[in-house]
């Protein structure tokens, strides 16, 4: 569809409108260059070197800006206590859609280690993964994938990093990991350690563009923000939360010191 | 294009005037988010002078449209998207209904997004058939109503939680509430069976990023996300202007964006869409589209005094300042884009001579700079536009004003310039006001051909003395 001529045509009429020279030897990286070296590593190190209490600074300041938006920000001192706590949640709540009750997760080393099978089991709840089954294509993979998550009414995700100035969880998109389990379902429950919480904004671009992984997938094919619950004040300026996406969400942030390091996928 | 109504202005103005119901939502919009936004500036840790770097960061980048534009097309077609470069509004909806048809799409969902309105996308999907469902709470009560958007973000504040309970129970089918929960549950439930459904989605474009090659989306509903999520196929429309750099740009850029538009620290959903799902991911669309839209825009681009409006975000932070705006409301611009930035940019995308009357009707009392997170000069514009109107313009086809009107500036330029003629016409108008009817100590109309001064302001009769000769008769 896309045809060069349709792109020229369009690009030199906007050098038009901006009277751009003839001989033209602007180029994007002399124009727009990247911060200073030293900079950039100053903030890489600020976020490695990080004390506990530093840590522990952040997070408070995490559940405050969670608090106006919704985000309830629950800290637990390991994988067993938050497994324990979504049991619990699973068990409160009734699902919004007349499904049995079901689980969406994802394939995820984190989430893995909660094994909520387990946990839920003893309340028959079924819990789904998304990733692909072994003999399965990808296209009857993506079916079941998706009509289990719409049957689902929790989903559980991690996230890559957690912004503490706005209370943001950012996912980058990856296999097994699917953008609807943070959407979809009516509770979402993000499950985190407490050293991939970040200050601020900038903190989380210079991570971005200086991960490892930039040069193979830049920022992925869709990276998500996501700042509380859904919300609308679209009837009278009055605040309902659930317009479209999930109407609660419940961060649970691991504190126990068995990470090590920044955690990594 | 969509239908233009611009030329109503008057009409339109007169009869929101009256409405206080209106009023009353619009007061209650701007005291919340017209302060909220001014007090979340301040607590800014850099204050609110960022927003002088903002628009810095803006206009260099407009002033680099080509090769940004080019860098997102080049990354985005990369990672497996489309780029489609729209000349028009008609050019964008025909892609648009090009690739649906090859997809025999049914049902579109709709992100919310402006710029659609602005090209009418939705009048000519449901031409050709296909059912096309606005999914952003406010947009759908507006779509279901059969109106339009009044304001930018707040689509359906002109409306009471009673005429939506009517228009749900009428439309839906749910028995009558005017429990605003209750209805948002309604909508939730009824859209959600569209998403799971949609063969399409259609979304516009906040901010794009040139260096990674994605376009951002943010709703506080999720709409945007379900539209860009579940169907196969999507398109965003974005105005060419909504192009920047780097994405460390955006740490100053979005953080204002939230604050201006909501008085939010972050908007609750925010996603980089860069091309669609790859292999082994298991949800997104099949394919991404992109539409790049000029529609008038390398027009602004070329004209040095106007370039500055391309800098705009469209959070309508304007709108929840202007006090022209809060008696008014949205429909009276007559144009996708109401309150100070609709006042700038409807004439400069539909004409200067057909959307006269919205910079006339402005008080330029600057409060939408002050509120702009970008810190565009829209009263530097708004004056721009009228003096175009007066002095007229034919690279923009603006006729001049009368010549009556000009000959009348010109006698009163020479008249106020000379003490004695001065003096002498005021003695005159002395005797001749004399004959005009005074209301509330007012003078309500002039005779022609002064008439059109008091068409919209009272004039305050001349006083038996001028000080001048006050201060004469005391001290001399």
């Amino acid at each position: 569809m896309m045809t060069t001529d349709n792109e020229n045509n369009f690009i030199s009429r906007v050098k038009r409108a901006l009277k751009v020279p003839a001989k033209d030897n602007r180029q994007y990286r002399h124009l727009f260059p990247n911060p200073p070296k030293e900079a950039v590593q100053s903030v890489l190190k600020r976020i490695e070197n990080r004390s506990v209490e530093q840590r522990q600074e952040l997070l408070h300041q995490l559940i405050e800006a969670g608090k106006p938006i919704n985000l309830n920000v629950i800290a637990k001192k390991d994988v067993y206590a938050v497994a324990a706590a979504i049991a619990g949640l699973v068990q409160e709540n009734e699902p919004e859609w007349g499904h049995a009750k079901q689980v969406a997760v994802w394939k995820h080393p984190l989430i893995d280690r909660l094994k909520l099978a387990d946990a839920l089991a003893p309340q028959d709840v079924a819990v789904h993964e998304t990733d692909f089954a072994d003999p399965e294509t990808e296209t009857d993979g993506r079916n079941r994938i998706r009509k289990q998550i719409i049957d689902a009414f929790i989903g559980v995700t991690s996230a890559d990093y957690c912004v503490a100035d706005s209370a943001t969880l950012v996912m980058k998109t990856q296999p097994r990991l699917a953008r609807t389990v943070s959407l979809v379902p009516t509770i979402h429950i993000a499950v985190i350690k407490i050293d991939q919480i970040i200050a601020d904004l900038k903190e989380l671009y210079t991570l971005l563009k200086h991960d490892p992984d930039y040069d193979r997938q830049g920022i992925t094919n869709c990276l998500t923000f996501i700042s509380g619950p859904s919300k609308t004040a679209d009837i009278e300026a009055v605040m309902v939360h659930g317009a479209h996406g999930p109407r609660e969400l419940h961060l649970f942030v691991i504190i126990g010191g068995e990470s090590s390091g920044r955690a990594k996928k | 294009m969509a239908e233009i109504k611009t030329e109503y202005y008057r009409q339109e103005a007169r009869k929101a005037l009256k409405n206080k119901v209106l009023h009353a939502a619009l007061a209650g919009l701007q005291e919340r988010l017209g302060k909220g936004a001014a007090a979340a500036y301040r607590a800014l840790p850099e204050g609110p002078g960022l927003r002088y770097e903002a628009h810095k960061m803006r206009m260099q980048a407009i002033d680099h449209l080509d090769i940004l534009l080019e860098t997102l097309a080049d990354r985005i077609c990369k990672n497996g998207g489309q780029v489609f470069f729209a000349d028009t509004g008609e050019d964008a909806v025909e892609y648009c209904l090009k690739v649906a048809r090859r997809h025999q799409v049914k049902r579109v969902v709709k992100g919310k997004s402006m710029v659609t309105e602005e090209i009418g996308l939705n009048e000519s999907f449901e031409k050709a058939g296909i059912e096309t469902v606005e999914a952003d709470l406010g947009e759908y009560i507006i779509q279901l109503a059969d109106e339009h958007p009044s304001h930018i973000i707040a689509p359906a504040i002109h409306k009471t939680r009673k005429e939506i309970g009517e228009l749900f129970a009428r439309k839906l089918g749910i028995p009558f509430t005017d429990d605003p929960p209750t209805l948002t549950q309604a909508a939730r439930k009824a859209l959600r069976e569209k998403f799971l459904s949609a063969d399409m989605g259609i979304s516009g474009c906040n901010l794009a990023c040139a260096e990674t090659g994605h376009i951002t989306t943010v709703s506080n509903e999720g709409n945007i996300r379900m539209a860009s999520t579940l169907p196969r196929v999507h398109i965003a429309v974005m105005g060419m202007e909504r192009v920047t750099a780097r994405l460390m740009d955006h740490d100053i850029l979005f953080r204002l964006l939230a604050r201006g538009a909501a008085a939010q620290n972050m908007a609750t959903y925010v996603s980089y869409i860069g091309g669609p799902r790859r292999p082994g991911q298991a949800d997104g669309p099949d394919e991404f589209h992109l539409v790049i839209l000029d529609n008038g825009r390398t027009r602004i681009l070329a004209d040095p005094e106007f370039r500055e409006i391309l800098g705009c975000i469209r959070c309508a932070a304007c709108l929840n300042v202007c006090p022209v705006y809060a008696k008014i409301g949205g429909h009276a611009y007559g144009f996708a884009y109401s309150g100070p930035i609709g006042t700038v940019i409807t004439p400069l995308l539909t004409g200067i001579n057909r959307a006269r009357d919205l910079c006339q009707g402005e008080t330029l009392c600057g409060a939408c700079r002050e509120a702009c997170p970008v810190d565009i000069d829209l009263p530097r514009m708004i004056l721009a536009l009228r003096a175009k109107l007066a002095e007229g313009d034919p690279a923009w086809g603006v006729t001049p004003a009368g010549r009556m009107e000009k000959g009348m500036m010109t006698t009163w330029s020479k008249i106020i310039s000379s003490r004695e003629y001065y003096d002498r016409s005021l003695k005159i108008a002395r005797l001749g006001q004399k004959l005009l009817p005074i209301k509330n100590g007012m003078i309500r109309h002039l005779p022609p051909p002064f008439n059109g001064w008091t068409q919209s302001r009272d004039l305050k009769p001349l006083a038996a003395k001028s000080f001048n000769e006050l201060w004469q008769k005391k001290y001399r």
